[in-house]
């Protein structure tokens, strides 16, 4: 027997919640691309996504984030720091893909120096896991090591059941338990089937790939020029990551007053790594595009013994000129050894 | 919070060459004084800024045997740089820092000390030469060798003076070919070549080079005839920052990231470092 949260009874969900002080985040279609929106009403979550065009990302570290606010007078500045939301919320129906890269990304904005802007909402946020029952022709998530039901990230785990009607309910954390707990009384105990996980089949050996990347010899190889000889580079790959975490810091403003801003940017452009005096140690799209890969499959693993990838696909799936991180992965696989 | 700078008061300004300033800056707050007195050694950096233009990666180059201000010297050639450098006595700015790590100079203690800088590159060492030079006992020799491109190009003139002066520093400096004037008494040549020619022993002795990178090049080939090991070389990289604290993401080389694991590294250490990336 277990826990289960029957489908007809979101709208009874959301409103227990609201009333507990959270806002309610669920996929949504609201704009051109499909992301997450608050909703109030269950008919407004689109659930049966495979997953959002746009990631949870963008509710962590929003693409562009004020950090302080100045007025320029005539004999001094004043300034403002701006600090992040303190709204409680609840994301619910995240897929295991997006749930795991605020989790891998979690050591990158803490190590040393916390930022802030993250962690504030990340501290007032409960991540609620809806594990997949369909993927597509680009999910790769088994090739990193995760799974459709993967559970790493998520406060409260939900694994849909066979009939469709609902999930069963797991907590995962503290704070998962607590907020379970606020819709205790919506849940029945059931001995309902969960639905099978879906096959996804791995497309690359990320073992074979990682031992590849970390062979010094590597890092000049022609391989890198061949790849990436048809990236156009605009970022798009790196926007619809859930864990790509680069930023510019830019003041954004008129002559009298202004607002500085962490903006999103991408190890995609040129000018990311230019130095005033115009040496710019990536200075080619091709190694632009290595630096992408070495740093999500051997930096950030020699940093935080983590992969930066969870193998969402969206970096293919969304790719103006059909490459993404997949095609790379999978040519390096069958590189002779 | 994690972004938020320092308010920082202009008290002089100084023209060290065509283009290059350096700012005396003092804290306007005490718990920021206190902040920066607890943490600064030298060889770190800071992000300097004002508001509405933005901000700009430079190394402290004060030392850290004096934080009661914190000396800031670069060139003009953008938009933080050139507003900074239009600033005047009184003006506030802003810093952020000190970051990165440092030149550990109480490992150099009991040594000889070698200084090598080419052109803009005098600021970060300088941090070091004050900071070993205001506990002189502490150390052997002390040697700086210094070019510039051409004389005008020099930075802190007074202070070379004064080593030259001192009869406990060994200064040997030089410019350029074609970059000297009538009356110019000292060296004309590349620093790799002057400093073959001073030929300082590298016996117990630390070498400390900062430069442009084809300086650094053909500097680190000298020293290696010399006679110096790859560890006992120290260098500074700079890179593109916007975050100063490892997470924007641009100043990596390879796995290294120049904010927080440098901007201080051994020769060794930069020789370990993909090449192809700096």
């Amino acid at each position: 027997m277990t826990r289960i949260l029957l489908r007809n009874k979101l709208d009874d969900c959301i409103a227990a919640w609201q009333k507990a002080g959270f806002s309610v985040l669920a996929p949504v279609k609201r704009h051109e691309m499909s992301s997450f929106g608050e909703v109030r009403k269950a008919d407004e979550m689109a659930l049966d996504l495979v997953l959002t065009e746009r990631t949870i990302k963008d509710q962590f570290f929003p693409q562009t984030e004020p950090l302080i606010k100045y007025k320029i007078g005539k004999h001094q500045i004043d300034s403002e720091t701006m600090t992040p939301p303190e709204k409680k919320r609840v994301f619910f129906g995240v897929r295991p893909c997006d749930a795991s890269g605020l989790a891998i990304d979690d050591p990158l904005f803490g190590w040393d120096y916390k930022d802030d802007y993250w962690f504030g909402r990340r501290e007032n946020s409960v991540i609620v896991t809806i594990a997949c029952s369909q993927a597509d022709d680009f999910c790769m998530c088994t090739s990193v090591k995760l799974s459709p039901d993967s559970t790493k990230g998520a406060d409260v785990m939900l694994r849909p059941l066979s009939d469709g009607s609902g999930w069963q309910v797991e907590a995962m954390s503290d704070r998962g338990t607590a907020l379970v707990e606020t819709i205790s009384s919506l849940l029945q105990e059931s001995s309902a089937e969960a639905a099978p996980v879906p096959q996804v089949a791995e497309k690359f050996d990320v073992e074979k790939v990682m031992e590849w990347l970390a062979d010094k010899e590597n890092f000049e190889s022609q391989f890198w020029k061949d790849i990436a000889l048809r990236c156009v580079g605009c970022g798009s790959c790196t926007f619809l990551c859930p864990t790509c975490h680069c930023f510019d810091i830019q003041d954004e403003g008129d002559t009298y007053q202004g607002i500085r801003r962490k903006n999103w940017d991408s190890c995609s452009f040129a000018l990311f790594t230019m130095h005033t005096s115009g040496h710019n140690p990536r200075n080619t799209q091709s190694t632009r595009w290595r630096q992408r890969i070495m740093h999500k499959f051997n930096y950030y693993q020699g940093k935080f013994g983590v992969n930066s990838c969870t193998g969402c696909g969206r970096c293919t799936r969304q790719c103006p000129v059909d490459m993404g991180i997949t095609e790379t992965l999978q040519a390096i696989t069958n590189l002779p050894r | 919070m994690i972004y938020s700078p320092f308010p920082m008061r202009v008290v002089s300004k100084r023209t060290e060459a065509p283009g290059v300033n350096t700012l005396k800056l003092e804290f306007v707050k005490e718990e920021d004084h206190e902040f920066f007195k607890a943490n600064y050694k030298t060889g770190m950096f800071g992000l300097y800024g004002i508001f509405g233009e933005g901000e700009s990666t430079f190394c402290v180059a004060s030392p850290e045997t004096r934080k009661d201000y914190i000396e800031c010297t670069f060139r003009q050639s953008g938009r933080v740089t050139s507003t900074l450098a239009n600033t005047d006595a009184g003006d506030i700015v802003t810093f952020r820092g000190p970051y990165g790590n440092r030149f550990p100079i109480e490992q150099f203690e009991g040594k000889n000390l070698l200084f090598i800088a080419g052109g803009i590159a005098l600021p970060p060492t300088r941090s070091v030469i004050w900071s070993c030079l205001d506990q002189r006992e502490k150390y052997k020799g002390v040697t700086i060798v210094y070019g510039a491109r051409t004389v005008a190009d020099l930075v802190y003139k007074d202070e070379l003076d004064e080593w030259k002066k001192r009869d406990d520093v060994r200064l040997v400096l030089t410019v350029d070919p074609g970059g000297e004037t009538p009356d110019w008494q000292d060296h004309v040549g590349f620093v790799p070549t002057i400093l073959e020619q001073a030929a300082p022993s590298p016996e117990n002795t630390i070498a400390v080079l900062c430069g442009p990178p084809i300086m650094i090049k053909f500097t680190l080939a000298a020293l290696e005839k010399l006679g110096f090991t790859a560890e006992n070389v120290y260098t500074t990289l700079e890179n593109r920052m916007k975050c100063g604290v490892g997470k924007c993401g641009r100043c990596n080389v390879g796995s290294v990231y120049i904010c927080k694991e440098g901007p201080v590294f051994t020769a060794a250490e930069v020789q370990a470092m993909p090449q192809a990336d700096l």
